[in-house]
């Protein structure tokens, strides 16, 4: 049984941002609902208004070109982006990320802007939006902003959205030509489990024998990271054996996982040095095996 | 709140915190619709929303509404079997039965998007779908095999 609340469904942005200014200090947005009615069930939270954004045209929209690269609406489920070929042809991490969250029918109701809202430090889109530089455009009845897809993570289950914002969308913009992206997970089930290390990276060619490479993990600090200091150890035409051994301290000072119920701190650790060799070595090899997910 | 559920229209009341699951149970009475963990991880509450198979537990009734809801009593036609159910008999696909609903509603979704399925992606349509007897083997074998029948 659902703890009770009142159920809202604007039709419009406008009644949204009215709807969140009024309700937003005890309210709950809900568009795919597969974390919200969890948390709902299990009283993690306690909202007394739901307000379901679904009924917003506006929201659903899913739109691509060069230029502006991927726009992603508030309400596009995670199918629908997978099974789109203008996401899947040029953003395969982010649709080899998302391909690894819980399972088909979840996929079904779940969006990528609910999975990055619901801020878990376990959140697979996240490690792909972060190599993707991503954007987050925020709206309410004040105006719009838009910030980085690493400063939206403010900790375990925080944003910087403050109460009265709806995120409205996710861009992404398109990635350097001849750049490869990928992403890699260790977890302990398909379908039923959250990820224990995952580990996302895309190296774009740099000049004609070096690369430039960006690596972001989840599941190994209070928010996922992009491990910047680490990245430039990699823009180097030495051999790619010693850039890793150089990378992999830096790497490790760039996390900070903790012992829970899905591994040990140590063992995260050793997890993401493993899968940090494994996915740049992937990367720098030129050929992708884009469904060896661990 | 008005929903179509197998076909035939229907005007519920309902409370804003009651889930799809408890709707289809509780107010319709159809309980071939199986509630178990109702947390989102076992699948077995699966039916299928506008076609595309969702995990009832993790819908509100009011979401639902004015959308089609297919659920396992709206698939076999005035008695007659659909290939997937005759398939599943056919194979054994079946030890308990309390999964058999939501893995036939979720091939038959799986065959009406993709009427030929590799092994991999008829394992990607019911991974979802927790069966606590693992006859895994035995659902996907049917479901392949009803796929070949189809085509």
């Amino acid at each position: 049984m659902l703890p009770k609340f009142d159920y809202f469904a604007p039709q419009t942005l406008q009644e949204t941002f009215e709807q969140l200014e009024n309700r937003g200090e005890d309210a709950r947005v809900l568009a795919g609902g597969t974390d919200l009615i969890v948390a709902l069930r299990a009283r993690e939270v306690l909202p007394k208004n739901i307000i379901d954004i679904k009924e917003v045209k506006e929201l659903h929209k899913l739109s691509y070109d060069e230029n502006h690269g991927l726009n992603i609406g508030a309400a596009v489920t995670l199918n629908r982006l997978i099974h789109d070929a203008r996401a899947s042809g040029n953003f395969p991490v982010l649709i080899e990320a998302i391909s690894t969250i819980a399972d088909y029918q979840i996929r079904n109701r779940a969006t990528l802007v609910g999975n990055i809202c619901n801020a878990s430090p376990a959140a697979d889109s996240a490690p792909a939006l972060l190599v993707l530089d991503a954007t987050v455009n925020i709206a309410s009845q004040e105006g719009k902003r838009s910030v980085p897809i690493q400063e939206f993570f403010a900790g375990v289950k925080k944003t910087s959205l403050a109460r009265n914002e709806l995120v409205t969308s996710v861009n992404v913009p398109t990635p350097p030509k001849g750049s490869v992206g990928s992403y890699l997970k260790a977890r302990r089930t398909v379908g039923e489990d959250l990820c224990v290390v995952g580990v996302g990276g895309l190296a774009a060619p740099n000049g004609k024998t070096s690369k430039s490479l960006r690596l972001a993990y989840s599941s190994v600090a209070p928010t996922p990271v992009r491990a910047f200091e680490a990245e430039k150890i990699f823009e180097s035409t030495r051999p790619l054996d010693h850039l890793l051994d150089e990378a992999m301290p830096i790497v490790r000072k760039a996390v900070s996982p903790i012992s829970d119920v899905r591994g040990g701190r140590e063992y995260r650790m050793n997890l993401v040095e493993v899968l940090t060799r494994r996915l740049v070595r992937r990367l720098w090899g030129g050929e992708l095996d884009w469904r060896g997910i661990q | 709140m008005k929903l179509t559920v197998n076909g035939v229209d229907r005007a519920i009341e309902t409370e804003s915190n009651k889930t799809l699951l408890w709707v289809l149970r509780h107010k319709l009475r159809l309980t071939g619709t199986k509630s178990a963990c109702e947390r989102g991880d076992c699948g077995l509450c699966t039916v299928l929303l506008d076609d595309r198979p969702v995990k009832s537990c993790l819908v509100l009734a009011v979401e639902a509404g004015g959308h089609n809801v297919t659920t396992i009593e709206g698939i076999a036609r005035d008695g007659v079997l659909s290939n997937v159910q005759r398939k599943f008999i056919e194979h054994g696909a079946l030890q308990c039965g309390f999964c058999t609903p939501a893995a036939v509603l979720a091939a038959e979704a799986l065959l009406k998007r993709n009427p030929s399925p590799t092994r991999d992606e008829v394992v990607e349509a019911i991974e979802g779908v927790l069966c606590r007897c693992t006859g895994y083997r035995q659902i996907v074998d049917a479901i392949l095999d009803a796929s070949t029948m189809k085509s």
